[in-house]
């Protein structure tokens, strides 16, 4: 009976556990940020709890990152050592423990005497260190700094985790984006709209196909596709525009279906043909040409869409590309990212353009790359 | 024969090639129907163009002459290299389409995600497209020589300027378009003199003395007309080098990426299966009536007999004219051939050796084409010198020993590749290593010169039958003890190997 | 995934078999029978007739049955897999 109660309230052992983590989880929100100052700052305090030392210091390369324990001129002395004290395990990434000799300060009050430097390593790189100050270092000290420096390590590489998820997130929202534009959905319904009392068939024909067209672009999964598959989207992205332009837009393609195959990711040419509609006739009352090509390069595939519009100010084109204007080229910057992000950067768009000499807009696929393959 | 009509026929040849390429399809592909425009190549016209860059020299000049001058056993020759599309089509046909790779390197990489054994790939296909271009650079000088009588080195050094050319010139060799119009040619050009012989003597079977009676020793199989040993050994050996070598030649696979999935691939493969024995048919003519009318062409070595035949059966103007489309047929063999494989072997050596090397030299100032064109200019320039250093080997021979190395290297490597998950990324190293070396040693030791008579012989000059199985052992083995280098993505790769498209399935999308 | 994988080498196996069955066999048969090797057939002797002709059309046929085998293989499985 007594002994089950005191099983029920824990140990003295068990409760120190429960101690242990519950500053533990005080502790790692704050450093699954990473280790930014701010993030260290907060965290220190934590840290120092589950040591039980007089202070403790985070240091990266630059410097210290964070300071807890005592205050006033200790602090300042000490903090100002903390680097040099740093440097070697910074470089060798091996637990040192320093003595009164390399750390005291030489006022006898000071409660710190000797240092025990750890390693905090994400991705067997030292990326800082946990450096606990006291009076005196005991083996066991040493084995509980080196645990919480491995400790933190772990959580800082959650960190690292978590900012490669963002990223990924932050491609795929790129994706997304890249999907469909609601100034071409605005102008087709608006065209589809003209259609429904002067010839309902055509109407019916062209809701049809955007409904096809938006399957296409809402899609889920996959992040590939074929050269056929896109171009068969392209071409109904056109058959909409054309009920908009009717006989001012002209198309004219040269693919060699030698290409069509070759997996692309998906939706990157039909960004490019709307931005060369856009480019080639809004604004104009006259004919725009509006070419695409595919071209069989051995090892690549090259595409190309070219328009005979307006075209545009190069440095116009390259803020657009470096993703820096919200303007009329948001296409050309996303497509230009995610190729670069699956192939690599010798795999952009290539813009050639100048004011009233037209567009063209040109990409290499290769044919194979490691890990691209198209879903159905 | 007359040089003059000859050469005209073999300009206009070289001129349609290169101007369907450059100019032709440019305009006739612009188009703004959209359904015209994105319709895939289809089966037929895919397997004319396989067709057309599979039938090389060795086809069209070379097996004739063997029969001419071996006998029947050399018929084999034409049947390996047919039953190889079967073998291919029931192996590997569907899977490696759906693989995605463009390359064999290509499919080595996704099947073992390992660059060590990628890198083993693209050294074998530059070793086998050399060897397999050596014997096309010698039936070009052999053409130019029984047109014109220029030393042999004329016409290889045409064929080969014409190709890094249009190759470099950007590719355009690669379209189908072209390919498909070489095999329509080479048939018609093979038939064409056949039909108008047998026409003309009304019985033909006056014209098939040559198979029968006291001396048809020639016309029986496993007579050893040709002074080969062990005919049984390297009938076998031969036949197993065809059949499992195709799939390995470098230019087979670049055209198979074409078709839009692993069906397509399929039917393309039984339409080719269809061409090559239509052609083939008429091969083992040439070489019948060889003896009736050109008996003195089999101590030559026979492999003029298709380009001269027409002239000593109809001397006058009907010969040359006929002469002259079979030279025309056999130039255009060179070409296409040549072709397919120097845009094969550029394209590995530009991908896999060349383009990293030049951007770390030039400090990434270069320009990809540039890089393309200098690998075309190395892919003809080393069968090039090889062909003036050796030269002496009969056509099919050559080849032969260039199927008997894809069979003993990639052949494993994709067999195994494709129907065996145990199979270890050490195991398909180590396989390529010792297939790649025995075969290669046995080329080697060809070219340096044969050994005298005998097992030593026969076993140097067909040695698939050891080779092959010899790198299937060494895979099996090797596997079998390194379980832990299968690859982690084995279960993912056999899932998109074997999924028909059509099924919507988890096909291991991209790990970036 | 398994038994699809399964049921298409064992197509492929059997296809193989036949051929080299079938083709092994020849050389085979012209070393253990020598009649056959001038037996006319036709006014050709067999060996031309069998290597020269026959095995063309032999070969397509084979290749026919395999592709519809190996597609019947694949729409059974779709199918299977589609319903689940």
């Amino acid at each position: 009976m007594f002994a089950r109660r005191r099983k029920h309230f824990g140990t003295p052992a068990d409760k120190a556990t429960y101690a242990t983590l519950h500053t533990a989880s005080l502790a790692s929100p704050h450093l699954r940020e990473g280790l930014t100052p701010a993030a260290a700052g907060k965290a220190s305090r934590h840290l120092r709890d589950l040591l039980g030392t007089a202070a403790i210091a985070i240091c990266d390369s630059s410097g210290v990152l964070a300071w807890d324990g005592v205050g006033g001129p200790y602090e300042s002395n000490h903090r100002r050592d903390a680097k040099d004290l740093a440097a070697p395990t910074l470089r060798s990434g091996r637990t040192a423990v320093l003595g009164a000799h390399d750390v005291a300060c030489g006022d006898p009050q000071c409660p710190i005497r000797t240092a025990v430097v750890t390693p905090i390593v994400t991705e067997e790189r030292v990326v800082a260190v946990l450096v606990a100050y006291s009076n005196n270092t005991s083996a066991a000290l040493v084995r509980a700094t080196e645990e919480v420096a491995r400790w933190v390590s772990g959580q800082v590489e959650l960190a690292e985790l978590n900012k490669e998820r963002t990223r990924a997130m932050e491609a795929e929202l790129r994706a997304l984006r890249a999907q469909i534009s609601p100034h071409f959905i605005y102008n087709a319904l608006a065209a589809i709209a003209s259609f429904v009392r002067t010839d309902p068939e055509r109407a019916r024909e062209l809701l049809l196909e955007f409904a096809d067209f938006s399957r296409y672009a809402l899609r889920r999964g996959g992040e590939y596709t074929t050269l056929a598959d896109e171009l068969r989207n392209v071409e109904r992205y056109l058959v909409l525009e054309q009920a908009r332009f009717g006989d001012r837009l002209k198309v004219s393609l040269q693919i060699a279906p030698e290409v069509l195959p070759v997996v692309i990711p998906f939706l990157v040419v039909q960004p490019l043909v709307e931005n060369a509609v856009r480019h080639g006739l809004e604004g104009t009352t006259g004919v725009g040409n509006i070419t695409i090509r595919a071209r069989d390069q051995i090892n690549e595939a090259e595409i190309s869409v070219e328009d005979d519009g307006a075209g545009s100010d190069p440095e116009v084109i390259r803020a657009a590309l470096s993703g820096e204007s919200g303007s009329d080229s948001v296409g050309l910057g996303n497509v230009d990212a995610r190729l670069r992000q699956v192939y690599g950067d010798t795999y952009g768009l290539v813009v050639e353009t100048a004011v009233d000499a037209g567009t063209k807009v040109t990409f290499r696929i290769p044919k194979y790359s490691s890990g691209v393959h198209a879903s159905p | 024969m007359s040089p003059a009509i000859s050469l005209t026929a073999i300009g206009l040849v070289v001129v349609a090639t290169i101007g369907i390429g450059l100019f032709g399809l440019r305009i006739s592909r612009t188009t703004s129907d959209f359904y015209v425009a994105s319709r895939a190549v289809s089966p037929r016209w895919n397997a004319s163009a396989i067709s057309g860059e599979y039938l090389s020299a060795a086809s069209f000049l070379g097996v004739a002459g063997l029969v001419l001058v071996n006998g029947a056993d050399m018929l084999w020759f034409s049947v390996g290299y047919t039953v190889g599309y079967l073998m291919l089509l029931v192996l590997v046909a569907a899977p490696l389409r759906r693989s995605g790779a463009y390359t064999l390197p290509d499919f080595a990489e996704t099947r073992f995600e390992s660059p060590v054994v990628r890198r083993i790939c693209a050294g074998l296909v530059v070793g086998i497209g050399t060897l397999y271009l050596l014997p096309q650079l010698h039936g070009a000088g052999l053409a130019v020589q029984t047109v014109t009588g220029a030393p042999p080195q004329v016409g290889a050094m045409i064929v080969a300027v014409i190709v890094v050319i249009n190759v470099a010139a950007g590719g355009m060799r690669s379209i189908t378009f072209v390919q498909a119009f070489q095999y329509w040619l080479k048939l018609t050009a093979l038939a064409t003199p056949i039909f108008v012989i047998l026409l003309a003597w009304h019985q033909p079977v006056g014209v098939l003395d040559s198979l029968h009676g006291a001396a048809a020793e020639w016309a029986e199989p496993l007579s050893r007309a040709g002074g080969r040993d062990h005919p049984l050994y390297a009938t076998y050996s031969l036949l197993l080098a065809l059949c499992f070598g195709t799939m390995g030649l470098p230019h087979v696979l670049v055209r198979f990426y074409t078709n839009p999935d692993g069906r397509a691939a399929r039917r393309t493969t039984v339409v080719v299966l269809a061409l090559l024995g239509l052609f083939y048919l008429f091969p083992p003519m040439y070489a019948v009536l060889g003896r009736t009318f050109a008996p003195d062409l089999v101590g030559a070595g026979g492999d003029t007999v298709v380009l001269e035949l027409p002239g000593r059966v109809f001397p006058g103007t009907t010969g040359d004219l006929l002469g002259a489309l079979v030279a025309a047929g056999a130039f255009a063999a060179f070409l296409s051939t040549s072709s397919g494989l120097t845009v094969a072997i550029a394209g590995v050596i530009d991908q896999d050796l060349l383009r990293s090397r030049l951007h770390r030299w030039t400090g990434g100032d270069y320009v990809a084409v540039n890089s393309f064109r200098i690998a075309a200019l190395i892919a003809m320039i080393v069968p090039y010198l090889a062909f003036t250093v050796t030269g002496a080997l009969s056509l099919a021979d050559t080849v032969g020993l260039a199927f008997a190395l894809a069979a003993s290297t990639f052949c494993p490597l994709l067999v195994l590749g494709i129907w065996w998950r145990r199979m270890s990324t050490t195991g398909a190293a180590a396989g390529l290593v010792v297939g790649g070396i025995a075969a290669s040693a046995a080329a080697l030791v060809n070219v340096a010169g044969a050994p005298e008579g005998g097992w030593p012989r026969a076993l140097v000059g067909q040695p698939a039958a050891w080779t092959m199985p010899l790198a299937f052992l060494t895979v099996i083995v090797v596997s079998k003890l390194t379980p832990h280098r299968i690859p982690a993505g084995t279960a993912r790769s056999m899932v998109r190997l074997h999924t028909p498209e059509a099924v919507d399935v988890d096909r291991g999308l991209p790990s970036r | 995934m398994q038994s699809l994988i399964q049921s298409q080498l064992r197509l492929t196996l059997v296809v193989i078999g036949s051929v080299v069955l079938v083709l092994g066999s020849i050389p085979l048969l012209f070393w253990l029978v020598p009649p056959t090797r001038t037996l006319s057939v036709l006014g050709l002797p067999l060996p031309w007739v069998v290597l020269g002709i026959l095995v063309y059309p032999v070969m397509y046929v084979a290749a026919r049955i395999y592709v519809r085998n190996a597609e019947r293989i694949e729409a059974e499985f779709t199918e299977f897999v589609g319903r689940q």
